[in-house]
């Protein structure tokens, strides 16, 4: 867990004890307060989701299909907007992978394409294809899958081998099994996975669709489950709330991680650069429901409402308070501008790309194409804005007064000649 | 610090060069010449390398004009060279290596998910030799371009034999004219501007580095970066885990070079952590104490490619390498962080 490093790292040199009195734990009263909004809003948009299921599974139509896709892009809305919350908080990134792991070798769970291939160096259960196979081999061992549960989807199948493409839960499972491979390539189209891949008895298409339906209901009734578990962390009294609150300090440093890493390490460079280095539309973060510029456009949001501590929820409620933005600004109001001005110039770039995707203009796997300038523009307008974002976001750390500090838990505390002057 | 101390006892690799005095009590302060600190990194550690990766490169394409077989020792000693000079700046990712998405088309690793030898397939299947033109071949996906994607076409019995020979022989020379001419460009950015950026660090309109401790801060975070590229893939990749390790993952393991790659980068980081050192003795015998005994100790493995991660009763040396980085990264991150007055700031490995 890289980013940890860092935030430990941060904690660990410390913020000055002088510099922000008690403006920082209303800050972070704030940044709690919205992080229970969030979760809050992705279970109730993914209860949504749930419902849609139901119904798609009790009678299985084009609409109902169209409705279940419809509620997973709504779910997708408050949840991308949580992950600013992931690298800062060490209970968030433990978490995490079990609803929002990607990229996932879909071959482990349902039928795929000739040209997805038969095996890979990398993961033996490559193509294990668990919907159509109640036992399947693992290391030598048989494994019975012959329920499956949600007990079974977390505990067994997710990572199963201890390999990460072994993605059997969380949202993007969900997403496989409502829209299927997206065969298009680097051209317009979604995944068109036919609403009879969900009939019982006959008129099934792909074989299976019992043990297809047992999966999508286990692997929905799991997000709901992992979510509650993440309200529940930051209500209050709960253990992230409590955590975040502990230590001014460490809090604050938990929120400039979950702002830098996400910005730069995580979504400006494996999610959106690396994909159109590879000209790679298996690289889209929401591959199989081309629904990527969603995705990187609320993550980006999510960040922005962090800085200046207001969020708007699903219902369209606001939750606000003391923000980062004004414990900056008392400090250094043109840094607190400069932050301002690239977070917006970012959600400009991203909001161009989103409205490009959106209108039909040109999907995001299309910008991926090799030689494609305008699409790589699209995409590297939102990279680059990312980039000069976390410039100053670690001017903010540097601000926040770090360069004064004695070190907690190193020799430098009882040896002041080493702490830099 | 103690925990290093303790690492290198339980090592079952003791080097004797190991200094056990005096890694407590510096009474030298700090420096806090910040700009003599970064001309000296620039000028020392950063400029000379960037010649020599051009250099190499250079050699590299015209080798490859001359010999286009994969399986010619010329054209895989100069591969060779120009692969250990990047591995001595692979550490160094800011400024011009990161224009153009240059230092990922010159390597693209890890490649977990399969896809250098994926892309390379469907290109010398396509056959198609309008791709393999310098103005052309730039703008196909990193997984094509590069030192590691070259070593599938050096060492890789499947693709020794597939499609044809022409093809991959003009596929050959265009990977390496790609490399010439990226890691030319990268050389002549630091030479004809980048180096003045960072070494007028905290001057007057100087947008990049605001304050001259931005400009220590980026050279802090490149030894960070190596560190951490270091434990956390070229040993953790193979280590895997005790019940399921990995020897299929090792860097570079075709060419049997994944060992080598941990040494030079090593050297690498010991020349930087030396220069970051300056003004604090202890903090520097620290470093170059254990950069050292990592460098020994891989070379006493006898192992060039992590085999012996799957082998119980060796896995432990291995481990123990990756230890040692462990402590120096904490040495780095709080000590070295502390005597500089910078921290960590984010880099390009954050997240997942």
């Amino acid at each position: 867990m890289t980013p940890l490093k860092i935030g430990v790292a941060l904690a660990a040199l410390g913020f000055s004890t002088v510099a922000q009195a008690a403006d920082g734990s209303a800050v972070l009263k704030t940044y709690a307060d919205i992080a229970a909004a969030k979760y809050e809003d992705s279970l109730i948009t993914a209860r949504a989701l749930g419902d849609a299921v139901d119904a798609l599974v009790a009678a299985p139509s084009e609409e109902t299909l169209a409705a279940a896709k419809s509620a997973w892009r709504a779910a997708r809305v408050p949840y991308q907007q949580t992950e600013v919350y992931r690298f800062g908080n060490a209970m968030v990134d433990d978490w995490e992978g079990k609803v929002n792991a990607w990229p996932l070798d879909e071959g482990l769970i349902d039928y795929v394409d000739g040209g997805y291939g038969a095996q890979s160096a990398e993961n033996a259960l490559y193509a294990a294809n668990v919907i159509a196979n109640p036992t399947f081999e693992m290391s030598g061992e048989t494994v019975d899958a012959s329920d499956i549960t949600p007990t079974f989807l977390a505990e067994t199948l997710h990572e199963a081998d201890e390999v990460e493409a072994n993605v059997a839960t969380g949202y993007h499972a969900i997403e496989f099994l409502l829209w299927g491979q997206d065969l298009n390539g680097t051209e317009a189209g979604a995944g068109r996975r036919p609403y009879t891949d969900f009939v019982m008895g006959e008129g099934c298409t792909g074989g299976n669709c019992d043990r297809r339906v047992d999966y999508l209901q286990a692997a929905t009734d799991l997000l709901l489950s992992d979510l509650e578990d993440m309200v529940a962390a930051w209500g209050e009294g709960g253990a992230a709330h409590a955590e975040v609150m502990q230590d001014e300090t460490a809090g604050l440093s938990a929120i400039l991680t979950g702002m830098g890493s996400l910005s730069y390490g995580e979504l400006a460079g494996e999610r959106m650069r690396l994909g159109l280095m590879l000209n790679d539309p298996e690289e889209e973060h929401d591959c199989f429901s081309d629904n990527t510029h969603n995705s990187h456009y609320y993550d980006s949001l999510g960040i922005q409402n962090v800085y200046l501590g207001s969020y708007t929820r699903v219902d369209g409620t606001v939750v606000s308070g003391a923000s980062l933005s004004d414990l900056v600004a008392a400090k250094d109001a043109s840094l607190d501008a400069e932050v301002k001005s690239k977070l917006d110039a970012t959600m400009t770039a991203m909001a161009a790309m989103k409205a490009a995707a959106d209108t039909g203009e040109m999907a995001y796997d299309q910008m991926l194409a090799p030689g494609n300038a305008k699409g790589e523009a699209y995409i590297m307008g939102g990279v680059n804005g990312l980039v000069a974002q976390t410039k100053s976001i670690e001017r903010v750390v540097s601000a926040l007064g770090l360069n004064e500090i004695a070190v907690e838990g190193s020799d430098s505390l009882d040896n002041p000649g080493a702490v830099f002057q | 610090m103690k925990r290093l101390f303790v690492v290198l006892v339980l090592g079952l690799l003791p080097v004797s060069a190991y200094a056990t005095d005096d890694v407590a009590n510096d009474a030298t302060p700090p420096t806090t010449d910040h700009a003599a600190l970064i001309q000296a990194v620039t000028n020392k550690h950063i400029l000379p390398r960037y010649e020599a990766l051009a250099e190499t490169g250079a050699t590299l394409a015209e080798t490859a004009t001359q010999h286009c077989s994969g399986t010619g020792p010329a054209l895989r000693a100069a591969w060779g060279k120009a692969f250990d000079a990047w591995i001595g700046v692979s550490h160094l990712r800011f400024g011009p290596s990161e224009t153009d998405n240059r230092a990922f088309s010159l390597a693209f690793w890890p490649d977990s998910r399969g896809k250098t030898p994926k892309a390379l397939r469907g290109l010398i299947l396509k056959g198609d030799d309008t791709l393999l033109m310098p103005a052309a071949f730039a703008v196909q996906s990193i997984a094509v371009q590069g030192y590691y994607a070259m070593e599938y076409l050096l060492y890789d019995p499947e693709f020794a034999t597939l499609g044809a020979e022409g093809f991959r022989c003009d596929l050959v020379k265009a990977m390496a004219g790609n490399i010439a001419l990226v890691t030319a460009a990268i050389r002549d950015d630091w030479v004809n501007g980048y180096a003045q950026t960072l070494i007028t660090a905290g001057a007057e309109g100087n947008a990049r580095y605001q304050t001259q401790a931005e400009g220590v801060q980026e050279l802090f975070k490149a030894l960070g970066t190596g560190l951490q590229v270091t434990s956390d893939m070229r040993l953790q990749r193979p280590l895997g885990t005790l019940d399921r390790p990995r020897p299929d993952r090792a860097e570079a393991r075709l060419s049997g070079r994944s060992v080598r790659h941990v040494i030079l980068s090593v050297e690498a980081l010991d020349e930087l952590a030396g220069l970051l050192s300056t003004g604090a003795p202890s903090l520097a015998g620290q470093f170059h104490d254990g950069f050292g005994y990592v460098r020994e100790a891989a070379l006493a493995l006898d192992d060039p490619t992590f085999a012996t991660v799957s082998d119980p009763g060796k896995r432990l040396n291995i481990e123990t390498l990756q230890a040692v980085l462990e402590d120096l990264r904490e040495i780095a991150a709080i000590e070295l962080g502390a005597h500089l007055g910078v921290v960590a700031g984010f880099n390009a490995l954050d997240g997942d």
